[in-house]
């Protein structure tokens, strides 16, 4: 199975040119014989849209930019990220990824995890979601997570009790902070919790960041791929744009899950009882 | 404090790229004074965009400062950009022959302000966007003429201390007449930063350092060996100069009011 990184950098607020941008970068990742194609967080909206969020809210049951996109998916399946208003919940807006496959939406995740300080004001737009569960995908039971869920242990952690074998992080990452290397001090974090989760849930890990520039705020790049055992697959270069294409093989799910019995030894309902007790003391 | 300049100048120079690239815009413009600041922006934008798309504004005060338009014009013919020369001592002084003072502040704005209304005039005769050059240091204590050199559509340089700008000019090969030059806003002869703030570059960058980007509190920046003066010098100046930084508040009357909740992106459509 190949999966594509899509470390693309969208035009913010103009959902039209992304779509087209969207639509090339899966005809070049289908030419190189990718199964799965992953773009970044709100990819087709880009990040800081502010007031924007409204004029860029889509359903995607019957937008036609999510119709071009389910076209496109009978032969590739994709993540897209985007801006959802549906119906069932009129006036709120989330922070969406959708899976797409077989010429229909298979699971739509809306974020948990909404970053608000400093530089960040999501909360400030969108609406929470409050669910991360697994679906069937392929052949590997499939998570989505956007950005800040990646980094909540808590949320990756019911991915991982959902028995995900491939967790799909997309991201809008800002780089920040410097380093001796030639990289931001943001992007080693992004990359040693990528590598801890993908031992955590023995699943593949794959990462997809965006690049360019927001109102003078860099996005990092560095998208990777994790394999079950903490093995870099692959990692795209910092603040340039690329697909990454790596072949992945589902079995790897299998033996490193026979060789740590990590995924067997889970207890969820300890921690769902643990969890109990916490949140019925708190005193707040 | 370090920076690891080819990083930081990778990620500027795709920085200028993208914002000069915005609006239908092709050329930057930026005033060139012979100083650290606007030698180091304009080496940044020939790197981006290349010497064909900048634009340099060389605009003395008469003829008070020789060795800064002869780094100016040295800098600008080695970056191979376009520069124009324009005296602003005509327009500065026909305005004061109405309007005397001796305060040198006041001249000092009023030529940072000529300046800007120069520049952004030929923003618009060369379809260029104007530069900013203000560091990160003059930002935090407001050392900079607001409506003046602090003016620009987009700033390369202003999430980097002085010292750190140097250092980005040590690596992109700035001649040295610049980067050992004392700084100077240039508005009377033997005026300095330095003297003027009452710091050093080197102490103020990381008290500002110690109080901004670790955020620490004064006291522990005190605990840290720097004088108790110099750092409620530094923490009142970065206080007093919010409003150089800012918009100005809009009286907010209806339920969406610019500022408050009609909030945009700067690169909408970018």
């Amino acid at each position: 199975m190949k999966i594509a990184l899509a470390q693309v950098a969208p035009a913010l607020g103009d959902v039209d040119r992304n779509l087209a941008l969207h639509l090339r970068t899966i005809a070049k990742a289908r030419r190189l014989g990718a199964d799965l194609v992953v773009f970044p967080e709100l990819s087709l909206t880009g990040y800081a849209l502010k007031d924007l969020v409204e004029e860029t809210a889509l359903d995607p049951r019957t937008s036609p930019v999510f119709r071009a996109l389910k076209a496109d998916s009978r032969s590739v399946d994709l993540v897209v990220g985007f801006v959802e208003e549906s119906p069932r919940a009129r006036g709120l807006i989330y922070n969406a990824a959708a899976y797409l496959s077989r010429g229909a939406i298979r699971h739509v995740h809306r974020k948990v995890a909404l970053p608000t300080y400093g530089m960040f004001e999501e909360g400030k737009f969108f609406a929470r979601g409050g669910e991360a569960e697994t679906f069937a995908a392929r052949r590997l039971r499939t998570g989505l997570l956007i950005c800040r869920d990646f980094l909540q242990t808590g949320i990756g952690y019911l991915l991982q009790a959902g028995g995900a074998e491939l967790i799909v992080a997309v991201s809008a990452a800002p780089g920040r902070g410097s380093t001796p290397e030639q990289a931001f001090a943001s992007s080693r974090m992004w990359e040693r919790m990528g590598e801890s989760l993908s031992f955590f849930a023995s699943a593949f890990v794959v990462y997809c960041n965006r690049v360019g520039f927001e109102d003078g705020v860099p996005f990092a790049g560095g998208s990777f791929l994790f394999a079950p055992d903490g093995r870099l697959l692959g990692r795209s270069p910092y603040l340039d744009e690329d697909l990454l294409v790596r072949e992945i093989r589902p079995d790897d799910v299998r033996r490193a899950r026979r060789r740590m019995h990590f995924h067997k030894e889970d207890r969820p309902e300890v921690v769902l009882e643990g969890l109990r007790r916490i949140i019925q003391s708190h005193d707040d | 404090m370090t920076i690891n300049a080819p990083f930081v100048e990778k990620v500027l120079t795709a920085f200028l790229r993208q914002e000069l690239s915005r609006f239908g815009f092709r050329n930057g413009i930026l005033g060139l004074s012979g100083g650290l600041d606007s030698a180091v922006a304009a080496a940044l934008a020939v790197r981006a965009v290349g010497p064909s798309h900048v634009i340099a504004l060389i605009m003395p005060y008469g003829s008070g400062f020789p060795k800064d338009l002869r780094d100016a014009r040295a800098l600008a013919a080695k970056l191979g950009v376009r520069t124009e020369l324009i005296d602003i001592a005509p327009q500065v002084d026909a305005y004061f022959a109405r309007f005397p003072t001796r305060s040198p502040r006041r001249r000092g704005n009023k030529m940072a302000r000529e300046r800007m209304s120069v520049l952004y005039d030929f923003s618009e005769r060369t379809e260029a966007l104007i530069i900013g050059t203000s560091n990160k240091t003059e930002l935090l204590i407001g050392y900079g003429t607001i409506h003046g050199d602090m003016a620009c559509a987009f700033n390369p340089l202003g999430d980097l201390y002085k010292t750190q700008v140097r250092a980005l000019g040590r690596h992109l090969g700035l001649p040295a007449a610049i980067l050992r030059k004392t700084p100077t806003p240039g508005l009377w002869p033997g005026q300095t930063d330095e003297a003027e703030i009452g710091l050093n570059y080197a102490e103020l960058d990381r008290i500002l350092y110690h109080l901004v980007d670790l955020r620490e509190s004064r006291r522990e920046v005190v605990a840290r060996g720097f004088a108790r003066r110099k750092v409620e010098r530094v923490a009142d100046m970065m206080r007093r100069s919010e409003f150089k930084r800012r918009m100005p508040p809009i009286a907010k009357l209806s339920f969406r009011t610019v500022g408050h909740d009609f909030l945009y992106p700067y690169d909408r459509g970018c």
